[in-house]
């Protein structure tokens, strides 16, 4: 008798310890949450939270929450003021003077002055350094002597009050507020940098409107709201940025409410866009950047404007935008993103499989191996088959070559692919980002012109339109220009992406930025 | 062990040069002239000889450090000694998980060999073998997370966050453990002094526990210092599944950027892992298994 009560007793106790167990368990899932947080996804591990070594975006658009610069970008592309109140040019165009308000604190107490804008500015050139952010600010005078190590300060940076800085620049330079806009441009204080050395890339101090609290890499970061911010407190107590890099994951925790909003994977996209709780949750926003396809200018074959011809005719962009990329984009007509451009789009040749199969064998390309460079992306991978398919029906014989990130960039930095497919993203809203890196034959390689395209009067027009103060005589500049890229054809221009995120109902205020930079996190909440 | 270890930085540091690309350019990013590449490339000291690379590295490692990451600029040695705890966490739930199971499934299927027990368990164990991480770690997110919604689909934490990657991980060593177990046993089974021990009257379990069971031992523990082996150093699918902050992604992500003392520092310390496994696997031998008894006294 007393062994059975023992045994039903036992039994008891273990239903009873796995009920808690179960129980605890759950309770810990429903609760994976901090209360007043907004709760975002990143893919990666930032690499650093420093502005000057920043490269990715996901370091950049969490920088935006800490740092302010002088200048942001405002819901219209148009630059407005962040720690510069206002700002005045001089007649010929080469001097900015910035008035500094007076209430921006770093959030370690301090007042932010115009010496700590002279401070940052001069840590990205100092050639002791490891920015490689130069080029944004190597246009002001004297900075390429700082650089070489000829003199001890930048000249055309000068502190002329506390709050009152002069930017000198060696020759006009229409985008330069633009560029000051970017993560490099940001203020930080001399003594937090000084105190972390090599580890302030893990402990960010700035003046905006969070501030890092926790960052456990690989797992999440916390940014909590800083009160003393100038612009206002933020709505929400805080950010979380939770680490997932894989999608599925990610799609998981956001049904489970873990996560307030999270960009549409393309293998989601359709079952998220038909779901019917998602119907109004559902937002999109025309990205700033250009997907193409390069070809390498400085060799056979297609130094020969008919064989890149030849091939853009023989690719239905149209149909495979359409179909395979289920219309998350717009047709590009040149390198510059529609939103960028003021003038009227250029054309450039429709899919025309007769034409492209008389210019390839006027070309003497039928039958030539090409060698088509891609990443190990999924989705890349499948439209450099669709792509493959295309050329193939029109008599090429492409070979795709597919590696990983390191050596995908090495590859067509050094010019060994004959095609390669990649995208141009927007630093900052200006044509001028989508001309003078990507095909100014100064900057051949990994500077941006990996098609190593060369016309001189497309260099002069890029030149004079970064020259011009003028807004319509840069325009007429960056539409020439733009034209003579279409005419020579070193791209097969394929689409403008476009962003694509659900959010919870609960969310408020929500909205998408086409620059990663211009969120500041302060509007949403629940 | 030195110069195992001398080995092996050699044989790492020439194969992580023998990588195709460039760190340099992912550290720059997508837009840099050819002055800031060399700068940066003087920075990390690439633009010297691969032997003074090497001379400096040793010297590196002979100060007891690893260096630090190119892109996160963060000490390699910091970020393995934050991650390490994590694998070894996930790495024991794991064999805490394959092991009894493992053994025991093995051991049931070999007494019932050929009927309708031995199958399933077999078939269980090719079941879980021809499985790919990546497709029962999210069939198994997708049960008990999005649908019974009793534990978390990613994140490193407490027990809870552990179940499901322990879960996916063990299932490999699980089917690899069933088939050594029953293979062995089965040839014990068979063999001469089984039948003495039952000759000599003794139970079926005593024959199990004592004689079946200690004899088919040895290839098991292999099996088991090979496996938890591998797993500390790190299971990159079902750490990067559910988003599982062990070395086996901070490894992949290092590999991915082509960061070299981050791949450099990752390897020495797996393979030091490794050797120690192997060598706690030859002590555990000596004990379970006399014959390898260097000095024995019985004999």
């Amino acid at each position: 008798m007393s062994g059975l009560a023992n045994r039903a007793e036992t039994r008891r106790i273990v239903l009873t310890i796995s009920f808690i167990l179960v129980l605890s368990l759950a309770a810990c899932t429903s609760n994976d949450r901090i209360a007043g947080y907004i709760h975002y996804r990143i893919n990666y591990n930032p690499t650093t939270l420093d502005p000057a070594l920043i490269v990715d975006v996901t370091g950049g658009l969490i920088a935006a929450k800490i740092f302010n610069g002088l200048v942001r970008l405002n819901e219209k592309l148009e630059v407005m003021p962040d720690l510069a109140e206002s700002w005045s040019l001089s007649p010929d165009a080469t001097t900015y003077t910035f008035y500094l308000r007076k209430d921006a604190r770093f959030s370690n107490g301090r007042s932010l002055s115009a010496a700590d804008v002279k401070y940052s500015f001069e840590r990205i050139l100092d050639p002791g350094g490891k920015s490689p952010h130069t080029w944004i600010l190597d246009k002001i005078s004297g900075a390429r002597e700082f650089m070489n190590g000829k003199s001890d300060e930048v000249s055309g940076i000068r502190v002329s009050g506390p709050y009152t800085i002069q930017l000198v620049l060696e020759r006009p330079f229409s985008p330069f507020l633009n560029l000051l806009t970017m993560t490099a441009a940001y203020v930080v204080p001399k003594e937090d940098v000084r105190k972390w050395g090599d580890d302030f890339g893990t402990h960010p101090v700035g003046s905006g409107p969070f501030c890092l609290t926790q960052w456990k890499h690989n797992n999440h970061l916390l940014l909590a709201r800083n009160a003393d911010y100038f612009g206002g407190i933020a709505k929400n107590m805080g950010i979380r940025y939770r680490i997932i890099p894989e999608d599925l994951t990610a799609i998981t925790e956001f049904e489970l409410g873990n996560l307030d909003v999270i960009s549409v994977p393309a293998s989601e996209y359709r079952r998220i866009k038909n779901t019917v709780a998602y119907e109004n949750l559902v937002a999109s926003i025309e990205g700033i950047n250009t997907y193409y396809l390069g070809f390498n200018c400085s060799r056979p074959p297609f130094d020969n404007i008919r064989a890149r011809r030849a091939v853009s005719s023989a690719i239905d962009r149209k149909r495979i935008l359409e179909t395979f990329y289920e219309g998350r984009g717009r047709l590009a007509h040149g390198p510059i993103p529609d939103i960028l451009r003021r003038w009227e789009a250029p054309a450039p040749p429709d899919y025309d499989p007769v034409t492209a199969k008389k210019l390839i064998d006027a070309a003497g390309l039928k039958g030539k191996k090409i060698q088509f460079y891609i990443t190990a992306d999924p989705e890349v991978v499948d439209i450099a088959e669709i792509v493959q398919f295309y050329l193939q029906s029109a008599g090429l014989s492409v070979t795709i070559k597919q590696l990983e990130w390191s050596s995908y960039k090495a590859a067509i930095n050094n010019g060994e692919a004959d095609m390669f497919w990649i995208s141009w993203w927007a630093d900052y809203p200006d044509p001028e980002n989508f001309l003078f890196p990507l095909f100014h034959s100064s900057n051949h390689g990994p500077s941006g012109n990996r098609t190593r395209y060369t016309n001189k009067s497309v260099d002069d027009l890029i030149e004079a339109g970064q020259k011009s103060a003028d807004m319509k005589k840069r325009d007429h500049y960056y539409l020439l220009a733009e034209r003579a890229i279409v005419e020579d054809m070193p791209w097969v221009f394929f689409w403008h992406k476009t962003d694509i995120t659900v959010r919870q109902a609960a969310l408020r205020n929500y909205r998408l930025y086409p620059i990663y930079s211009m969120d500041k996190g302060l509007e949403v909440s629940f | 062990m030195i110069p195992l270890l001398f080995g092996i930085t050699f044989i790492t540091f020439s194969l992580t040069k023998a990588l195709p690309g460039d760190p340099v350019y992912s550290i720059v990013g997508e837009r840099s002239s050819p002055e800031i590449i060399e700068k940066i490339r003087r920075e990390i000291g690439a633009d010297k000889s691969m032997f003074r690379q090497y001379a400096g590295y040793i010297s590196l490692l002979l100060q007891g450090e690893l260096g630090r990451s190119y892109y996160t600029n963060r000490k390699v040695a910091d970020d393995v000694g934050l991650k390490f705890p994590n694998t070894l966490l996930l790495a024991f739930a794991a064999m805490v998980i394959a092991v009894p199971i493992g053994v025991l499934l093995g051991f049931i299927a070999a007494l019932h060999k050929g009927r309708a027990a031995d199958r399933i368990i077999t078939m269980l164990s090719v079941f879980s073998i021809s499985m790919p991480v990546f497709w029962s770690g999210l069939l198994l997110m997708l049960l008990f997370s999005l649908r019974l919604k009793v534990l978390p689909p990613s994140g490193t934490g407490g027990l809870q966050y552990l179940v499901l990657p322990a879960i996916t991980l063990s299932l490999p060593a699980l089917a690899t453990l069933i088939r050594i177990t029953r293979i062995t046993v089965l040839d014990v089974i068979d063999m001469q002094f089984i039948r003495t021990a039952r000759a000599k009257g003794l139970t079926e379990r005593a024959i199990n526990a004592i004689h079946i069971m200690k004899n088919a031992l040895i290839p098991v523990i292999t099996v088991i210092g090979l496996e938890f082996g591998s797993y500390l150093n790190g299971a990159v699918l079902t750490e990067t599944i559910f988003g599982w902050d062990g070395i086996g992604r901070y490894a992949m992500e290092g590999i991915i950027k082509r960061d070299y003392p981050v791949i450099m520092g990752c390897l020495l310390v797996g393979t030091i892992i490794f050797v120690i496994m192997n060598l706690i696997v030859d002590i555990i031998y000596h004990y379970a298994d006399p014959r390898v008894r260097v000095h024995g006294t019985d004999r």
